[in-house]
Protein backbone atom coordinates (compact mmCIF):
# COMPACT_ATOMS: atom_id res chain seq x y z
CA UNK A 1 0.00 0.00 0.00
CA UNK A 2 2.95 2.38 1.02
CA UNK A 3 4.86 1.57 -2.38
CA UNK A 4 1.50 2.11 -4.19
CA UNK A 5 0.74 5.59 -2.82
CA UNK A 6 4.53 6.28 -3.36
CA UNK A 7 4.34 5.42 -6.86
CA UNK A 8 1.48 7.27 -7.52
CA UNK A 9 2.38 10.18 -5.62
CA UNK A 10 5.39 10.02 -7.98
CA UNK A 11 3.19 9.45 -11.37
CA UNK A 12 1.44 12.39 -9.85
CA UNK A 13 4.45 14.95 -9.82
CA UNK A 14 5.44 13.89 -12.90
CA UNK A 15 2.15 14.49 -14.54
CA UNK A 16 1.93 17.78 -12.49
CA UNK A 17 5.71 18.86 -14.14
CA UNK A 18 4.96 17.29 -17.91
CA UNK A 19 1.89 20.08 -17.73
CA UNK A 20 3.90 22.75 -16.32
CA UNK A 21 6.46 22.12 -18.87
CA UNK A 22 3.47 21.37 -21.63
CA UNK A 23 1.89 25.05 -20.55
CA UNK A 24 4.96 27.01 -20.38
CA UNK A 25 5.50 25.61 -24.16
CA UNK A 26 2.34 26.67 -25.17
CA UNK A 27 2.23 30.01 -23.31
CA UNK A 28 3.90 33.69 -24.85
CA UNK A 29 7.22 31.88 -25.37
CA UNK A 30 9.12 34.53 -24.10
CA UNK A 31 10.65 32.58 -21.16
CA UNK A 32 14.35 30.80 -21.86
CA UNK A 33 13.75 27.19 -22.06
CA UNK A 34 15.13 25.02 -19.06
CA UNK A 35 18.46 23.01 -20.67
CA UNK A 36 17.74 20.07 -21.08
CA UNK A 37 14.01 20.79 -22.67
CA UNK A 38 11.27 17.50 -21.27
CA UNK A 39 10.18 15.66 -24.10
CA UNK A 40 6.47 17.27 -24.34
CA UNK A 41 3.17 14.83 -24.16
CA UNK A 42 2.19 13.15 -26.93
CA UNK A 43 -0.91 14.94 -28.19
CA UNK A 44 -3.62 11.49 -27.24
CA UNK A 45 -6.34 13.48 -28.41
CA UNK A 46 -8.32 12.42 -31.54
CA UNK A 47 -11.47 14.39 -32.70
CA UNK A 48 -14.63 12.31 -33.37
CA UNK A 49 -17.80 13.23 -34.61
CA UNK A 50 -21.57 11.59 -35.43
CA UNK A 51 -22.61 12.60 -38.87
CA UNK A 52 -24.21 11.02 -41.79
CA UNK A 53 -20.93 9.07 -42.53
CA UNK A 54 -19.74 8.30 -45.86
CA UNK A 55 -22.86 6.24 -47.18
CA UNK A 56 -24.93 8.88 -45.91
CA UNK A 57 -27.12 6.47 -44.32
CA UNK A 58 -25.62 6.69 -40.66
CA UNK A 59 -27.35 6.97 -37.47
CA UNK A 60 -25.18 7.40 -34.19
CA UNK A 61 -22.14 5.98 -35.95
CA UNK A 62 -18.88 7.85 -34.53
CA UNK A 63 -16.01 8.90 -36.92
CA UNK A 64 -12.68 9.60 -36.33
CA UNK A 65 -9.57 10.31 -38.78
CA UNK A 66 -6.77 8.27 -39.34
CA UNK A 67 -3.37 8.56 -40.54
CA UNK A 68 -1.88 5.71 -42.97
CA UNK A 69 1.65 5.87 -44.28
CA UNK A 70 4.02 3.19 -46.53
CA UNK A 71 6.34 1.42 -43.79
CA UNK A 72 9.20 3.44 -43.25
CA UNK A 73 8.39 5.92 -45.49
CA UNK A 74 6.39 9.60 -46.05
CA UNK A 75 3.86 8.17 -48.31
CA UNK A 76 1.00 8.84 -46.21
CA UNK A 77 -2.57 9.68 -46.47
CA UNK A 78 -5.22 10.79 -43.87
CA UNK A 79 -8.70 9.13 -44.27
CA UNK A 80 -11.74 10.18 -42.62
CA UNK A 81 -15.00 8.48 -41.58
CA UNK A 82 -13.19 5.71 -39.76
CA UNK A 83 -15.74 4.40 -37.74
CA UNK A 84 -14.63 4.23 -33.92
CA UNK A 85 -16.01 0.69 -32.57
CA UNK A 86 -15.74 -0.58 -28.81
CA UNK A 87 -17.14 -3.76 -30.00
CA UNK A 88 -14.56 -5.08 -32.35
CA UNK A 89 -10.47 -4.98 -32.59
CA UNK A 90 -8.53 -3.97 -35.09
CA UNK A 91 -8.46 -1.15 -37.75
CA UNK A 92 -9.64 -2.13 -41.13
CA UNK A 93 -9.72 0.31 -43.83
CA UNK A 94 -11.64 -0.01 -47.14
CA UNK A 95 -9.54 -0.22 -50.05
CA UNK A 96 -11.47 2.44 -52.66
CA UNK A 97 -10.59 5.48 -50.58
CA UNK A 98 -7.38 3.96 -49.66
CA UNK A 99 -4.53 5.38 -52.30
CA UNK A 100 -1.77 3.79 -51.04
CA UNK A 101 -0.42 0.41 -51.85
CA UNK A 102 0.43 -0.92 -48.67
CA UNK A 103 2.30 -4.58 -48.39
CA UNK A 104 0.54 -7.13 -48.10
CA UNK A 105 1.54 -9.71 -44.56
CA UNK A 106 3.16 -13.28 -46.76
CA UNK A 107 4.03 -16.61 -45.17
CA UNK A 108 7.76 -18.47 -45.19
CA UNK A 109 6.11 -19.96 -48.78
CA UNK A 110 5.33 -16.40 -50.25
CA UNK A 111 1.52 -16.74 -49.76
CA UNK A 112 -0.25 -14.08 -48.54
CA UNK A 113 -2.72 -13.44 -45.49
CA UNK A 114 -6.47 -12.63 -46.35
CA UNK A 115 -9.25 -12.27 -43.66
CA UNK A 116 -12.23 -13.22 -43.62
CA UNK A 117 -13.84 -10.66 -41.38
CA UNK A 118 -17.33 -10.96 -40.06
CA UNK A 119 -19.71 -9.14 -39.14
CA UNK A 120 -23.40 -9.97 -37.57
CA UNK A 121 -24.76 -8.26 -40.91
CA UNK A 122 -22.27 -9.40 -43.43
CA UNK A 123 -18.79 -10.52 -44.05
CA UNK A 124 -15.52 -8.00 -45.30
CA UNK A 125 -12.93 -9.95 -47.71
CA UNK A 126 -9.78 -8.69 -47.89
CA UNK A 127 -6.05 -8.58 -47.13
CA UNK A 128 -3.60 -8.00 -44.02
CA UNK A 129 -1.65 -5.36 -44.74
CA UNK A 130 1.56 -3.60 -42.56
CA UNK A 131 1.75 0.54 -42.61
CA UNK A 132 2.64 2.98 -39.73
CA UNK A 133 -0.26 4.83 -38.58
CA UNK A 134 -1.01 7.92 -36.74
CA UNK A 135 -3.85 8.76 -34.69
CA UNK A 136 -3.61 12.17 -32.75
CA UNK A 137 -0.22 12.57 -31.93
CA UNK A 138 -0.19 8.38 -31.57
CA UNK A 139 1.88 6.53 -33.59
CA UNK A 140 2.34 2.77 -34.30
CA UNK A 141 5.01 1.57 -36.84
CA UNK A 142 4.33 -1.71 -39.26
CA UNK A 143 0.97 -2.15 -37.84
CA UNK A 144 -0.86 -5.38 -39.23
CA UNK A 145 -4.22 -3.75 -40.55
CA UNK A 146 -6.92 -5.22 -42.91
CA UNK A 147 -7.88 -3.59 -46.07
CA UNK A 148 -11.46 -4.91 -47.12
CA UNK A 149 -12.20 -5.16 -50.79
CA UNK A 150 -8.08 -5.65 -51.74
CA UNK A 151 -8.73 -6.03 -54.94
CA UNK A 152 -5.21 -8.04 -55.04
CA UNK A 153 -7.50 -10.65 -53.77
CA UNK A 154 -10.51 -10.81 -56.23
CA UNK A 155 -11.69 -14.28 -55.26
CA UNK A 156 -13.74 -14.32 -52.09
CA UNK A 157 -13.64 -18.14 -50.61
CA UNK A 158 -16.99 -20.26 -51.37
CA UNK A 159 -17.36 -20.54 -47.71
CA UNK A 160 -16.17 -16.80 -46.65
CA UNK A 161 -19.33 -15.66 -48.87
CA UNK A 162 -21.66 -18.33 -48.44
CA UNK A 163 -21.81 -16.17 -44.68
CA UNK A 164 -24.03 -13.67 -45.72
CA UNK A 165 -23.75 -10.24 -47.49
CA UNK A 166 -20.81 -8.80 -48.84
CA UNK A 167 -19.89 -5.61 -47.56
CA UNK A 168 -16.60 -4.45 -49.10
CA UNK A 169 -17.44 -1.02 -50.23
CA UNK A 170 -17.63 2.49 -48.99
CA UNK A 171 -21.41 1.99 -48.87
CA UNK A 172 -22.20 -1.58 -47.88
CA UNK A 173 -19.80 -0.73 -44.79
CA UNK A 174 -21.16 2.57 -44.19
CA UNK A 175 -17.59 3.72 -43.35
CA UNK A 176 -14.37 4.27 -45.28
CA UNK A 177 -12.61 2.16 -42.45
CA UNK A 178 -13.68 1.46 -38.74
CA UNK A 179 -11.08 1.07 -35.99
CA UNK A 180 -11.69 -1.49 -33.16
CA UNK A 181 -10.55 -0.28 -29.81
CA UNK A 182 -12.47 -2.55 -27.83
CA UNK A 183 -11.07 -3.81 -24.14
CA UNK A 184 -9.62 -6.92 -25.81
CA UNK A 185 -5.89 -7.17 -27.91
CA UNK A 186 -7.57 -9.84 -30.67
CA UNK A 187 -10.35 -9.75 -32.71
CA UNK A 188 -9.57 -13.60 -32.52
CA UNK A 189 -9.05 -15.58 -29.29
CA UNK A 190 -7.41 -18.41 -31.19
CA UNK A 191 -6.27 -18.00 -34.58
CA UNK A 192 -2.57 -18.81 -33.73
CA UNK A 193 -3.41 -22.30 -32.91
CA UNK A 194 -7.75 -23.05 -34.86
CA UNK A 195 -7.91 -22.45 -38.25
CA UNK A 196 -11.97 -22.46 -37.57
CA UNK A 197 -12.36 -25.17 -40.41
CA UNK A 198 -15.78 -24.79 -40.54
CA UNK A 199 -15.84 -21.07 -41.20
CA UNK A 200 -12.27 -19.70 -41.26
CA UNK A 201 -11.47 -16.39 -40.86
CA UNK A 202 -7.56 -16.07 -41.92
CA UNK A 203 -6.93 -17.95 -45.48
CA UNK A 204 -3.49 -18.50 -47.32
CA UNK A 205 -3.47 -17.29 -50.48
CA UNK A 206 -1.39 -18.31 -53.04
CA UNK A 207 -3.05 -19.72 -56.22
CA UNK A 208 -5.94 -20.70 -54.34
CA UNK A 209 -6.77 -19.75 -50.36
CA UNK A 210 -7.03 -22.21 -47.81
CA UNK A 211 -7.70 -21.81 -44.30
CA UNK A 212 -4.43 -21.21 -41.73
CA UNK A 213 -3.14 -20.11 -38.80
CA UNK A 214 -1.76 -17.08 -38.27
CA UNK A 215 0.76 -16.15 -35.18
CA UNK A 216 -0.50 -13.53 -33.43
CA UNK A 217 1.99 -10.96 -34.70
CA UNK A 218 0.50 -10.76 -38.41
CA UNK A 219 -2.91 -10.90 -36.58
CA UNK A 220 -4.55 -6.84 -36.48
CA UNK A 221 -4.16 -5.81 -33.00
CA UNK A 222 -6.23 -3.05 -31.40
CA UNK A 223 -4.49 -0.44 -32.65
CA UNK A 224 -4.26 1.32 -29.15
CA UNK A 225 -2.12 -1.64 -27.63
CA UNK A 226 0.67 -1.04 -30.45
CA UNK A 227 1.01 2.74 -29.52
CA UNK A 228 4.26 3.89 -28.43
CA UNK A 229 2.79 5.44 -25.60
CA UNK A 230 -1.17 6.02 -23.71
CA UNK A 231 -1.75 2.04 -24.81
CA UNK A 232 -3.76 0.66 -21.76
CA UNK A 233 -7.14 1.86 -23.33
CA UNK A 234 -9.17 4.72 -24.84
CA UNK A 235 -11.57 7.09 -23.37
CA UNK A 236 -14.53 8.36 -25.48
CA UNK A 237 -15.78 11.58 -24.22
CA UNK A 238 -18.89 13.07 -26.11
CA UNK A 239 -20.98 15.68 -24.74
CA UNK A 240 -24.76 15.29 -23.37
CA UNK A 241 -27.62 15.93 -26.72
CA UNK A 242 -31.28 17.08 -26.40
CA UNK A 243 -33.42 14.00 -26.22
CA UNK A 244 -35.03 14.97 -29.35
CA UNK A 245 -31.47 14.94 -31.24
CA UNK A 246 -29.00 16.93 -32.70
CA UNK A 247 -27.58 17.25 -36.78
CA UNK A 248 -23.93 16.18 -35.60
CA UNK A 249 -22.20 15.56 -32.22
CA UNK A 250 -18.00 16.55 -31.61
CA UNK A 251 -16.37 14.77 -28.92
CA UNK A 252 -12.75 13.28 -27.86
CA UNK A 253 -11.54 10.43 -28.49
CA UNK A 254 -8.49 10.20 -25.30
CA UNK A 255 -5.92 7.17 -26.09
CA UNK A 256 -4.28 6.10 -22.58
CA UNK A 257 -5.84 5.92 -19.39
CA UNK A 258 -4.54 7.62 -16.25
CA UNK A 259 -0.97 8.32 -18.47
CA UNK A 260 -1.75 12.02 -18.93
CA UNK A 261 -3.08 14.99 -17.42
CA UNK A 262 -6.00 14.58 -19.64
CA UNK A 263 -6.79 11.02 -19.46
CA UNK A 264 -7.23 11.01 -14.78
CA UNK A 265 -9.31 8.34 -13.77
CA UNK A 266 -11.52 9.64 -11.29
CA UNK A 267 -14.68 8.09 -9.04
CA UNK A 268 -16.04 6.70 -12.15
CA UNK A 269 -17.86 2.69 -11.75
CA UNK A 270 -15.25 0.32 -13.24
CA UNK A 271 -17.14 -2.93 -14.82
CA UNK A 272 -15.21 -5.38 -15.61
CA UNK A 273 -16.07 -7.81 -18.68
CA UNK A 274 -15.93 -11.20 -19.19
CA UNK A 275 -14.31 -13.34 -22.32
CA UNK A 276 -16.68 -11.94 -24.31
CA UNK A 277 -16.56 -8.73 -23.65
CA UNK A 278 -20.00 -9.04 -22.19
CA UNK A 279 -22.04 -7.72 -18.93
CA UNK A 280 -24.93 -8.97 -17.03
CA UNK A 281 -27.58 -6.23 -17.50
CA UNK A 282 -31.19 -6.37 -15.59
CA UNK A 283 -34.28 -5.46 -17.67
CA UNK A 284 -38.09 -6.06 -17.09
CA UNK A 285 -37.28 -8.65 -14.77
CA UNK A 286 -34.84 -10.54 -16.64
CA UNK A 287 -31.71 -11.12 -16.35
CA UNK A 288 -29.57 -11.01 -19.58
CA UNK A 289 -26.51 -12.58 -19.16
CA UNK A 290 -24.84 -11.70 -22.92
CA UNK A 291 -25.15 -7.72 -22.65
CA UNK A 292 -22.60 -5.42 -23.24
CA UNK A 293 -22.15 -1.32 -24.08
CA UNK A 294 -21.24 -0.55 -27.69
CA UNK A 295 -19.75 2.27 -29.85
CA UNK A 296 -20.64 0.38 -32.95
CA UNK A 297 -24.56 0.01 -32.26
CA UNK A 298 -26.58 2.69 -33.55
CA UNK A 299 -29.05 2.02 -31.14
CA UNK A 300 -30.26 0.68 -27.69
CA UNK A 301 -31.04 -3.18 -28.20
CA UNK A 302 -33.40 -5.18 -26.41
CA UNK A 303 -36.56 -7.28 -26.77
CA UNK A 304 -39.77 -6.06 -25.32
CA UNK A 305 -42.78 -7.79 -27.00
CA UNK A 306 -44.97 -5.07 -25.55
CA UNK A 307 -43.25 -2.37 -27.76
CA UNK A 308 -44.80 -1.90 -31.14
CA UNK A 309 -41.77 -2.48 -33.79
CA UNK A 310 -42.08 -0.32 -36.74
CA UNK A 311 -44.16 -1.65 -39.78
CA UNK A 312 -43.75 -0.50 -42.39
CA UNK A 313 -40.40 1.15 -42.70
CA UNK A 314 -37.24 1.19 -40.40
CA UNK A 315 -37.70 -2.21 -39.20
CA UNK A 316 -35.87 -3.39 -36.54
CA UNK A 317 -36.33 -0.57 -34.55
CA UNK A 318 -39.24 0.45 -32.29
CA UNK A 319 -42.08 2.77 -33.10
CA UNK A 320 -44.16 3.17 -29.94
CA UNK A 321 -47.07 5.35 -30.39
CA UNK A 322 -45.48 7.79 -27.55
CA UNK A 323 -41.99 8.82 -26.10
CA UNK A 324 -41.55 5.70 -23.38
CA UNK A 325 -39.38 6.57 -20.30
CA UNK A 326 -38.14 2.52 -19.61
CA UNK A 327 -36.42 1.36 -16.79
CA UNK A 328 -34.82 0.37 -14.33
CA UNK A 329 -32.10 -1.01 -15.81
CA UNK A 330 -29.14 -2.17 -14.44
CA UNK A 331 -25.50 -2.89 -15.14
CA UNK A 332 -23.07 -5.84 -13.34
CA UNK A 333 -19.74 -5.92 -13.99
CA UNK A 334 -17.81 -9.59 -13.76
CA UNK A 335 -16.14 -7.90 -10.65
CA UNK A 336 -19.70 -7.48 -8.49
CA UNK A 337 -19.95 -3.89 -9.06
CA UNK A 338 -23.27 -2.65 -9.96
CA UNK A 339 -25.10 0.40 -11.41
CA UNK A 340 -28.51 0.34 -10.88
CA UNK A 341 -31.70 2.28 -11.58
CA UNK A 342 -30.75 3.69 -15.10
CA UNK A 343 -33.76 4.80 -17.10
CA UNK A 344 -33.76 5.23 -20.59
CA UNK A 345 -35.90 6.95 -23.64
CA UNK A 346 -37.60 5.48 -25.91
CA UNK A 347 -39.23 7.36 -29.06
CA UNK A 348 -41.22 6.06 -32.36
CA UNK A 349 -37.83 5.73 -34.81
CA UNK A 350 -40.36 6.82 -38.02
CA UNK A 351 -41.29 9.55 -36.44
CA UNK A 352 -37.78 10.86 -35.46
CA UNK A 353 -36.49 9.90 -38.97
CA UNK A 354 -39.53 11.94 -40.67
CA UNK A 355 -39.57 14.93 -38.55
CA UNK A 356 -35.80 15.36 -38.56
CA UNK A 357 -34.25 13.61 -41.77
CA UNK A 358 -31.12 15.24 -41.54
CA UNK A 359 -30.75 14.16 -37.65
CA UNK A 360 -27.63 11.57 -37.71
CA UNK A 361 -27.54 12.02 -33.30
CA UNK A 362 -30.50 9.99 -31.80
CA UNK A 363 -30.39 9.16 -28.39
CA UNK A 364 -33.98 7.99 -28.25
CA UNK A 365 -33.85 5.48 -31.36
CA UNK A 366 -33.95 1.36 -29.90
CA UNK A 367 -34.37 -1.36 -31.92
CA UNK A 368 -36.02 -4.78 -31.76
CA UNK A 369 -33.88 -7.61 -30.86
CA UNK A 370 -35.35 -11.46 -31.65
CA UNK A 371 -36.76 -12.74 -29.02
CA UNK A 372 -35.47 -16.41 -27.79
CA UNK A 373 -32.37 -15.67 -29.79
CA UNK A 374 -30.12 -14.06 -26.95
CA UNK A 375 -29.92 -12.88 -23.68
CA UNK A 376 -28.44 -9.64 -24.92
CA UNK A 377 -29.60 -5.97 -23.99
CA UNK A 378 -26.98 -3.93 -26.42
CA UNK A 379 -26.42 -0.33 -25.22
CA UNK A 380 -25.15 1.54 -28.24
CA UNK A 381 -23.56 4.73 -28.71
CA UNK A 382 -26.61 6.25 -27.15
CA UNK A 383 -25.01 5.13 -23.71
CA UNK A 384 -21.98 7.46 -24.67
CA UNK A 385 -23.60 10.47 -25.38
CA UNK A 386 -22.86 12.87 -21.82
CA UNK A 387 -20.45 10.49 -20.30
CA UNK A 388 -16.57 9.91 -20.18
CA UNK A 389 -16.68 6.13 -20.89
CA UNK A 390 -12.82 4.69 -20.45
CA UNK A 391 -12.40 0.64 -21.98
CA UNK A 392 -9.32 -0.66 -20.68
CA UNK A 393 -7.63 -3.35 -22.48
CA UNK A 394 -7.40 -7.06 -20.95
CA UNK A 395 -4.19 -7.04 -18.90
CA UNK A 396 -3.21 -3.39 -18.60
CA UNK A 397 -3.37 -1.57 -15.48
CA UNK A 398 -4.88 2.05 -14.98
CA UNK A 399 -5.09 3.52 -10.91
CA UNK A 400 -8.71 2.09 -10.92
CA UNK A 401 -8.30 -1.70 -11.68
CA UNK A 402 -7.13 -3.43 -14.82
CA UNK A 403 -8.48 -4.21 -18.10
CA UNK A 404 -10.78 -5.94 -19.66
CA UNK A 405 -12.85 -3.16 -18.19
CA UNK A 406 -15.50 0.05 -18.98
CA UNK A 407 -15.59 2.74 -16.95
CA UNK A 408 -18.02 5.45 -16.68
CA UNK B 1 -47.06 -36.45 -29.07
CA UNK B 2 -43.98 -36.88 -30.89
CA UNK B 3 -44.85 -36.50 -34.50
CA UNK B 4 -42.04 -38.99 -35.77
CA UNK B 5 -41.03 -42.53 -33.96
CA UNK B 6 -37.37 -42.49 -32.68
CA UNK B 7 -36.91 -45.75 -34.47
CA UNK B 8 -37.93 -44.27 -38.00
CA UNK B 9 -35.43 -41.26 -37.34
CA UNK B 10 -32.55 -44.07 -36.86
CA UNK B 11 -33.76 -45.88 -40.15
CA UNK B 12 -33.96 -43.06 -41.75
CA UNK B 13 -30.79 -41.43 -40.50
CA UNK B 14 -29.17 -44.19 -41.14
CA UNK B 15 -30.55 -44.91 -44.81
CA UNK B 16 -29.62 -40.98 -45.49
CA UNK B 17 -26.13 -41.93 -44.90
CA UNK B 18 -25.41 -44.64 -47.18
CA UNK B 19 -27.19 -42.11 -49.82
CA UNK B 20 -25.11 -39.87 -48.54
CA UNK B 21 -21.96 -42.22 -48.97
CA UNK B 22 -23.02 -43.53 -52.66
CA UNK B 23 -23.83 -40.13 -54.15
CA UNK B 24 -21.92 -37.75 -52.12
CA UNK B 25 -21.99 -34.20 -53.44
CA UNK B 26 -23.96 -34.68 -55.96
CA UNK B 27 -27.34 -34.35 -53.50
CA UNK B 28 -28.54 -30.53 -54.02
CA UNK B 29 -27.30 -28.92 -50.87
CA UNK B 30 -30.71 -27.54 -49.53
CA UNK B 31 -32.42 -27.05 -46.39
CA UNK B 32 -34.77 -24.26 -45.95
CA UNK B 33 -38.12 -24.79 -47.52
CA UNK B 34 -37.00 -28.46 -48.46
CA UNK B 35 -37.63 -32.06 -47.57
CA UNK B 36 -36.16 -33.47 -44.54
CA UNK B 37 -33.63 -35.84 -45.88
CA UNK B 38 -31.76 -32.56 -47.00
CA UNK B 39 -30.64 -31.93 -43.25
CA UNK B 40 -28.57 -34.97 -44.19
CA UNK B 41 -26.91 -33.57 -46.87
CA UNK B 42 -26.30 -29.88 -44.64
CA UNK B 43 -24.38 -32.54 -42.36
CA UNK B 44 -22.29 -33.57 -45.08
CA UNK B 45 -21.61 -30.77 -46.92
CA UNK B 46 -21.02 -28.86 -43.60
CA UNK B 47 -18.18 -31.94 -42.19
CA UNK B 48 -21.00 -31.81 -39.55
CA UNK B 49 -22.59 -34.15 -37.20
CA UNK B 50 -25.85 -34.83 -36.12
CA UNK B 51 -25.84 -33.92 -32.17
CA UNK B 52 -29.36 -34.43 -31.09
CA UNK B 53 -32.87 -34.77 -32.90
CA UNK B 54 -36.00 -34.18 -30.80
CA UNK B 55 -39.47 -34.44 -31.32
CA UNK B 56 -41.34 -31.11 -30.15
CA UNK B 57 -44.83 -30.51 -30.03
CA UNK B 58 -45.86 -29.74 -33.83
CA UNK B 59 -42.01 -29.56 -35.01
CA UNK B 60 -39.04 -31.83 -35.11
CA UNK B 61 -35.42 -30.43 -33.92
CA UNK B 62 -32.92 -31.38 -35.96
CA UNK B 63 -28.95 -30.14 -34.01
CA UNK B 64 -25.93 -30.13 -36.23
CA UNK B 65 -22.84 -29.69 -34.30
CA UNK B 66 -20.15 -27.53 -36.95
CA UNK B 67 -16.91 -28.07 -36.59
CA UNK B 68 -15.73 -24.98 -35.74
CA UNK B 69 -18.37 -25.40 -32.71
CA UNK B 70 -21.22 -23.64 -34.07
CA UNK B 71 -24.54 -25.31 -33.40
CA UNK B 72 -27.12 -25.39 -36.55
CA UNK B 73 -30.51 -25.93 -35.72
CA UNK B 74 -32.94 -27.15 -38.71
CA UNK B 75 -36.65 -27.16 -37.77
CA UNK B 76 -38.91 -29.63 -39.72
CA UNK B 77 -43.02 -29.13 -40.14
CA UNK B 78 -45.02 -31.94 -39.90
CA UNK B 79 -45.15 -31.96 -43.36
CA UNK B 80 -41.96 -32.98 -43.74
CA UNK B 81 -40.27 -29.73 -44.96
CA UNK B 82 -37.51 -27.66 -43.26
CA UNK B 83 -39.13 -24.39 -42.15
CA UNK B 84 -37.14 -22.69 -40.21
CA UNK B 85 -32.67 -22.77 -39.04
CA UNK B 86 -31.21 -20.98 -36.49
CA UNK B 87 -27.53 -20.86 -35.56
CA UNK B 88 -25.61 -19.88 -32.77
CA UNK B 89 -21.91 -20.43 -31.87
CA UNK B 90 -18.10 -18.55 -32.24
CA UNK B 91 -18.46 -18.31 -36.16
CA UNK B 92 -21.44 -18.06 -38.41
CA UNK B 93 -22.32 -21.38 -40.24
CA UNK B 94 -22.41 -21.51 -43.96
CA UNK B 95 -25.92 -19.85 -45.15
CA UNK B 96 -25.33 -20.85 -48.62
CA UNK B 97 -26.01 -24.19 -47.69
CA UNK B 98 -28.42 -23.73 -44.72
CA UNK B 99 -30.82 -21.29 -46.61
CA UNK B 100 -30.37 -23.30 -49.98
CA UNK B 101 -32.72 -21.54 -52.38
CA UNK B 102 -33.37 -18.79 -50.13
CA UNK B 103 -29.95 -17.86 -50.20
CA UNK B 104 -30.08 -15.58 -52.78
CA UNK B 105 -32.71 -13.75 -51.43
CA UNK B 106 -30.81 -13.06 -48.48
CA UNK B 107 -27.95 -11.24 -50.16
CA UNK B 108 -29.81 -9.90 -52.62
CA UNK B 109 -32.02 -8.09 -49.95
CA UNK B 110 -32.24 -4.19 -49.92
CA UNK B 111 -29.57 -2.77 -47.46
CA UNK B 112 -31.52 -1.22 -44.46
CA UNK B 113 -31.20 2.29 -43.86
CA UNK B 114 -29.29 3.02 -40.56
CA UNK B 115 -27.76 -0.17 -40.33
CA UNK B 116 -25.11 -1.22 -38.33
CA UNK B 117 -22.63 -4.35 -37.91
CA UNK B 118 -24.50 -5.46 -35.03
CA UNK B 119 -27.59 -6.56 -36.33
CA UNK B 120 -29.02 -8.10 -39.38
CA UNK B 121 -32.99 -7.83 -40.09
CA UNK B 122 -33.88 -9.11 -43.25
CA UNK B 123 -37.29 -9.32 -45.11
CA UNK B 124 -37.64 -10.94 -48.52
CA UNK B 125 -41.00 -12.22 -49.36
CA UNK B 126 -42.24 -15.32 -47.56
CA UNK B 127 -38.00 -15.21 -46.10
CA UNK B 128 -37.01 -13.87 -42.83
CA UNK B 129 -33.75 -13.55 -41.15
CA UNK B 130 -33.07 -11.78 -37.93
CA UNK B 131 -29.08 -12.24 -36.66
CA UNK B 132 -26.97 -10.56 -34.49
CA UNK B 133 -23.52 -10.70 -32.52
CA UNK B 134 -20.14 -9.47 -32.45
CA UNK B 135 -16.08 -10.64 -32.62
CA UNK B 136 -15.11 -12.75 -29.77
CA UNK B 137 -18.98 -13.06 -28.48
CA UNK B 138 -20.14 -14.68 -31.07
CA UNK B 139 -22.85 -14.91 -33.67
CA UNK B 140 -26.75 -15.75 -33.26
CA UNK B 141 -29.72 -16.20 -36.05
CA UNK B 142 -32.39 -17.59 -37.65
CA UNK B 143 -34.11 -18.03 -41.04
CA UNK B 144 -37.45 -18.75 -41.30
CA UNK B 145 -40.42 -18.95 -44.00
CA UNK B 146 -43.20 -16.69 -42.50
CA UNK B 147 -45.89 -18.94 -43.87
CA UNK B 148 -44.28 -22.18 -43.03
CA UNK B 149 -44.40 -22.15 -39.63
CA UNK B 150 -46.38 -24.90 -38.05
CA UNK B 151 -49.91 -23.53 -36.15
CA UNK B 152 -49.18 -23.19 -32.72
CA UNK B 153 -45.48 -22.97 -32.61
CA UNK B 154 -44.04 -20.03 -31.21
CA UNK B 155 -41.31 -17.96 -32.55
CA UNK B 156 -39.23 -17.86 -29.81
CA UNK B 157 -38.98 -21.43 -29.33
CA UNK B 158 -36.81 -21.50 -32.71
CA UNK B 159 -33.74 -20.79 -31.33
Amino acid sequence: MVLMRALRIALGAALCLAAISCGGSGGSGTSSPPPPPPPPPTSNVAAVIVDQGPSNQSVNALFTSVTVCVPGSTSCQTIDRIQVDTGSYGLRLLAPPLTLTLPVETFANGNSLVECTQFADGFSWGSVVTADIQIAGETAKSLPLQVIGDSRFPTIPAVCSGTGIEEDSVKAFGANGILGIGPFEFSCGDCDTNTHSSNPVYYACGTTCVATLVPTAMQEPNPVTRFAADNNGSIVDLPSVASTGAVTLSGSLIFGIDTQSNNKSGTQTVLTVDQNAELVMTFNGQTLAKSFIDSGSNAIFFADGNIAPCMTTDTGFYCPGNTLTLGPLSIQGQNGVMVNNLTFGVGNAQTMLQTNPNFNVLPELAGTLPTGLTGTFDYGLAFFYGKRVAVAVEGKTTSVGTGPYIAF
Amino acid sequence: MPIFRSGEIKIAALLCTVLMTALGPRIAGATLGEPEITVQSDVAQLRASIKSSEDRVGYRIHEIQLPGGTLLREFVAPDGKVFAVAWNGASKPDLRQALGKYFDALVSAPKLKFADHRHLQIQQGDLIVQAGGRMRAGFYGRAYLASAIPSGVNLGDLH
